[in-house]
């Protein structure tokens, strides 16, 4: 049995699944993004509403302990410290969710999408990150390609990560009193990393963000703040906006730009390459545009030609895994949580240090480098330190977690035929048990999918 | 986050596979390029410079720090008007000798906030934006500068430490090391995954690489971080006798809200430290090299309530090595009386931080005006050479 759809569209085989995984080809796969993930449960993350909630509470909690010149020390249930937690659960989730995952395709699927249009940190603030990914890709990966863009455009997190808070029409009533201006940085990145990329000029930038001026975000939903809305027409790609309600033009301009050949092409280009090879084939690419221009941006149409080309099911695997999905495929290898602490070579506390590990492999959690994401490409996380941090998490995860096991089986059950004859001497020839094992999960084929 | 879970042994076996695999035998390649040397050290976290080099004969200074004062008063007189920091007091030799010196109220064009991570990028990505963005390549200005020096290939510069340093990071290549933890893997376990990697042409040179920095020898001991630092400064010297020309690698821990006599009693030894040992460990080669420390901005003048500073505006820059003209003050200084203050708050700027590292590479390495103001910095106005270089 060949795990190949597990380890090519999911995180990996997975040991809690049972004893070996059975076949899945496309059917089953595209079955997966509009059925309820059992396993994922309890990765559930609190919404929007609450984390706004807790931010008016904590900026209130702040100034009375202002006013009342209070400085004894915050109890547990504090606004502020739950807020911390919060967003500590939510960087460990991020890895302990596809670990726990039984919709590997699904999950997948998330993570491509939240990465696609991605927030990071910004200062210390990363409350709305983790609803960002659920109500952007994980509500919308099964839907249109525009509702998706719309949804992304208007998130609060991303009108702060990308500075759209702070643009100002400059000939609006704010603009004029006290002498603010337009901040582009959303528009540009819109065009350029969300949508389109190619076919459109400086003008159209300046314009789309003279259009987008005044989007706001609270707990009351998207709107407007008229105060800071830039009168008069705008032309975006030849199009005339501005002569409606603000919040109708921006929406309509998403239309108008999620319809757009340009955009077809580049959202085929990405998910064939983040699916398929760094070098994705180009009759692909072209099924792909062609796919999501004749069924308006409908994702699950690209899915079923993504799964359906021959270069889906090649036997060999030539994409790295992400350090995500890495170190999800380690830990699920051996039927692990990730949140073990008590286990041999572990921190007695701290367990596998998981933030850290990310960090060392070169994927610090919600902090990517800028706006166009995490490299999808091999060679962006290919350096001696990060690949000296995956042999070392390698060689943790089987000291931790593969005291008894039998190394074969293991190779058996996450690579099956895939695994190839020197990878299984090598195994077989380890002194130790969770040697073979730690020598399985270092090896280049298990770093790949 | 600083250098920790860091191995004397894994440490030393780095910079010694470095030398194994050849970065060190190169001296023909070597010899193509500049002998000068550079070395920034990015201080994350915005180094109060008004507490490390303190403005003492202001008449406005004391009054604006009475508790900062009082936990670490005085300061060791450097010329009329400013005193050192009692915690860099191991540097003072190097500012009798001429080989250190300072520039107060420096800032970057960035202004639209006091975001450290702002900060931090516009500083290492060189932007001259007051909003910090940064420009469609999104990489850094030492890499840029590396695309224009003659000779410069994959070795001349590097990068030291656990995350790749955007202001190392574009087209040209540059070396990326850092320590890792020990290998806890048996000899014979190694040996198989040696081979299964030999024979990936993806994956084999990079893990080659890799275990070269964890193979073994050495006590295994996790040192002090004061003595890592003095390692590091070691080992980065035999680095630069070898091919590498720039290097930079960041020192945290300056963000000091509270406690500030504390924090940084605890941080600027460890500076001291690894200049220092960068000095002893170039011997000769220190007369070609100027350090530079750069952080994101300064911070307000005014202390806060609890006996720190919050995020301000002009920063100063420290400088040290053979090849500067120290022993001296630089920048214009503008008072600290509260109306000549930015915003009533902050250290006014009066000179753009990014035109002391253009002049430095102007005068280590040739770049010229043109080049520093459009591609390195662009936008720059390179002014008139502050002259810190002889």
């Amino acid at each position: 049995m060949t795990p190949l759809a597990q380890i090519r569209f999911g995180y990996g085989p997975s040991a809690s699944d049972g004893e070996a995984p059975s076949p899945i080809g496309p059917a089953a796969l595209l079955a997966q993004i509009s059925q309820p993930d059992q396993g994922a449960v309890a990765y559930e993350r609190p919404g929007l509403a609450e984390r706004f909630r807790l931010a008016e509470e904590h900026t209130a909690d702040t100034r009375r302990r202002r006013k009342e010149n209070d400085t004894s020390p915050r109890p547990p249930d504090a606004p502020g410290t739950v807020m911390k937690e919060i967003f500590r659960a939510d960087q460990l989730a991020f890895v302990l969710r596809p670990v726990a995952a039984r919709h590997g395709f699904a999950e997948r699927l998330a993570n491509f999408w939240a990465n696609r249009l991605t927030v990071g940190m910004v200062g210390s603030g990363g409350l709305f990150i983790e609803p960002f990914r659920h109500d952007v890709a994980r509500a919308h990966l099964a839907g249109r390609y525009e509702d998706m863009l719309r949804t992304a455009l208007w998130h609060p997190a991303m009108l702060l990560y990308l500075d759209q808070n702070r643009s100002i029409g400059p000939q609006s009533n704010l603009g004029q009193r006290k002498g603010l201006g337009l901040n582009e940085n959303l528009a540009r990145e819109f065009l350029e990393l969300h949508s389109m990329g190619t076919g459109y000029d400086q003008t159209d930038v300046t314009e789309l963000a003279r259009l987008m001026a005044g989007m706001k975000h609270d707990r009351d939903g998207p709107g407007i703040r008229s105060a800071a809305v830039e009168p008069g027409t705008k032309r975006i790609l030849g199009q005339r906006f501005g002569d409606d309600d603000p919040m109708a033009e921006i929406n309509r301009m998403v239309a108008m730009v999620a319809a757009r050949p340009e955009t077809a092409r580049s959202v085929a280009q990405r998910l064939a390459t983040h699916f398929i090879s760094d070098t994705p084939p180009e009759d692909l690419v072209a099924q792909l545009t062609r796919s999501y221009l004749d069924e308006g941006g409908y994702l699950p149409a690209l899915y079923r030609v993504l799964l359906d080309h021959p270069a889906a099911w090649a036997p060999t695997l030539s994409k790295l895994r992400s350090p995500q999905e890495y170190v999800a495929a380690c830990l699920r290898a051996l039927g692990l949580t990730g949140q073990e602490t008590a286990l041999p070579g572990l921190h007695r506390r701290q367990g596998f240090r998981l933030p850290e590990v990310m960090l060392r492999m070169g994927q610090p959690i919600f902090r990517p480098r800028g706006p166009d994401g995490w490299p999808e490409t091999a060679e962006d996380w290919l350096t001696a330190p990060m690949m000296a941090a995956r042999i070392d998490f390698a060689v943790d995860a089987a000291r931790a977690g593969a005291e008894g096991a039998d190394p074969t089986a293991v190779a058996e059950r996450v690579l099956g035929p895939l695994a190839s004859p020197t990878l299984r001497f090598a195994i077989q020839g380890a002194e130790q048990r969770w040697e073979g094992v730690a020598v399985l999960l270092g090896s280049p084929e298990f770093m790949r999918r | 986050m600083p250098l920790i879970h860091l191995t004397r042994r894994s440490f030393l076996t780095c910079m010694g596979a470095a030398t194994a695999s050849g970065l060190m035998s190169e001296v023909v390649l070597a010899g193509a390029q500049s002998e000068n040397r550079l070395v920034v050290i990015l201080l994350r976290g915005a180094m109060d410079g008004l507490d490390v080099i303190r403005p003492l004969g202001d008449p406005d200074y004391a009054g604006l720090r009475p508790r900062i004062l009082e936990e670490t008063p005085d300061g060791i007189p450097l010329d009329g008007r400013f005193a050192l920091h009692p915690a860099l007091a191991d540097l003072l030799p190097l500012w009798q000798a001429g080989e250190f010196a300072f520039a107060h109220a420096l800032a970057l064009p960035y202004r639209a906030g006091r975001s450290h991570f702002i900060g931090q990028d516009a500083l290492e990505h060189g932007s001259g934006r007051a909003d910090g963005a940064l420009g469609p390549a999104r990489d850094g200005w030492l890499n840029r500068a590396l695309t224009l020096i003659p000779g410069a290939d994959g070795r001349t510069g590097l990068s030291v430490g656990q995350e790749r340093l955007l202001i190392m990071e574009g087209d040209a290549p540059a070396g990326h090391w850092f320590p890792v933890e020990e290998n806890l893997l048996s000899a014979q376990g190694r040996r198989l995954l040696d081979i299964l990697h030999e024979q990936d042409p993806l994956t084999g040179p990079i893990y080659a690489e890799a275990m070269n920095l964890a193979s073994a020898g050495g006590s295994g001991k996790v040192l002090r971080e004061a003595e890592m630092y003095s390692v590091l400064g070691q080992e980065l010297a035999r680095q630069l006798l070898g091919p590498a020309r720039i290097a930079a690698f960041s020192l945290n821990g300056w963000d000091t809200h509270q406690r500030q006599g504390h924090h940084l009693g605890q941080r600027l030894p460890l500076l001291a430290q690894v200049i220092l040992s960068l000095r002893a460990g170039l011997g000769a080669a220190w007369g070609k090299t100027l350090v530079l420390t750069l952080t994101e901005f300064g911070r307000t003048a005014r202390e806060n309530g609890t006996a720190g500073t919050d995020h301000g505006t002009g920063g100063a820059m420290l400088a040290a090595g053979g090849v500067l003209r120290g022993g001296r003050a630089f920048g214009a200084w503008p008072g600290l009386a509260e109306a000549n203050l930015l915003d009533r708050r902050d250290l006014m700027p009066t000179d753009d931080l990014r035109r002391y590292p253009a002049h430095a590479l102007r005068a280590l390495f040739g770049l010229d005006r043109s080049q520093l103001e459009t591609v390195v910095f662009p936008g720059l106005d390179l002014g008139s050479d502050p002259g810190f270089i002889l």
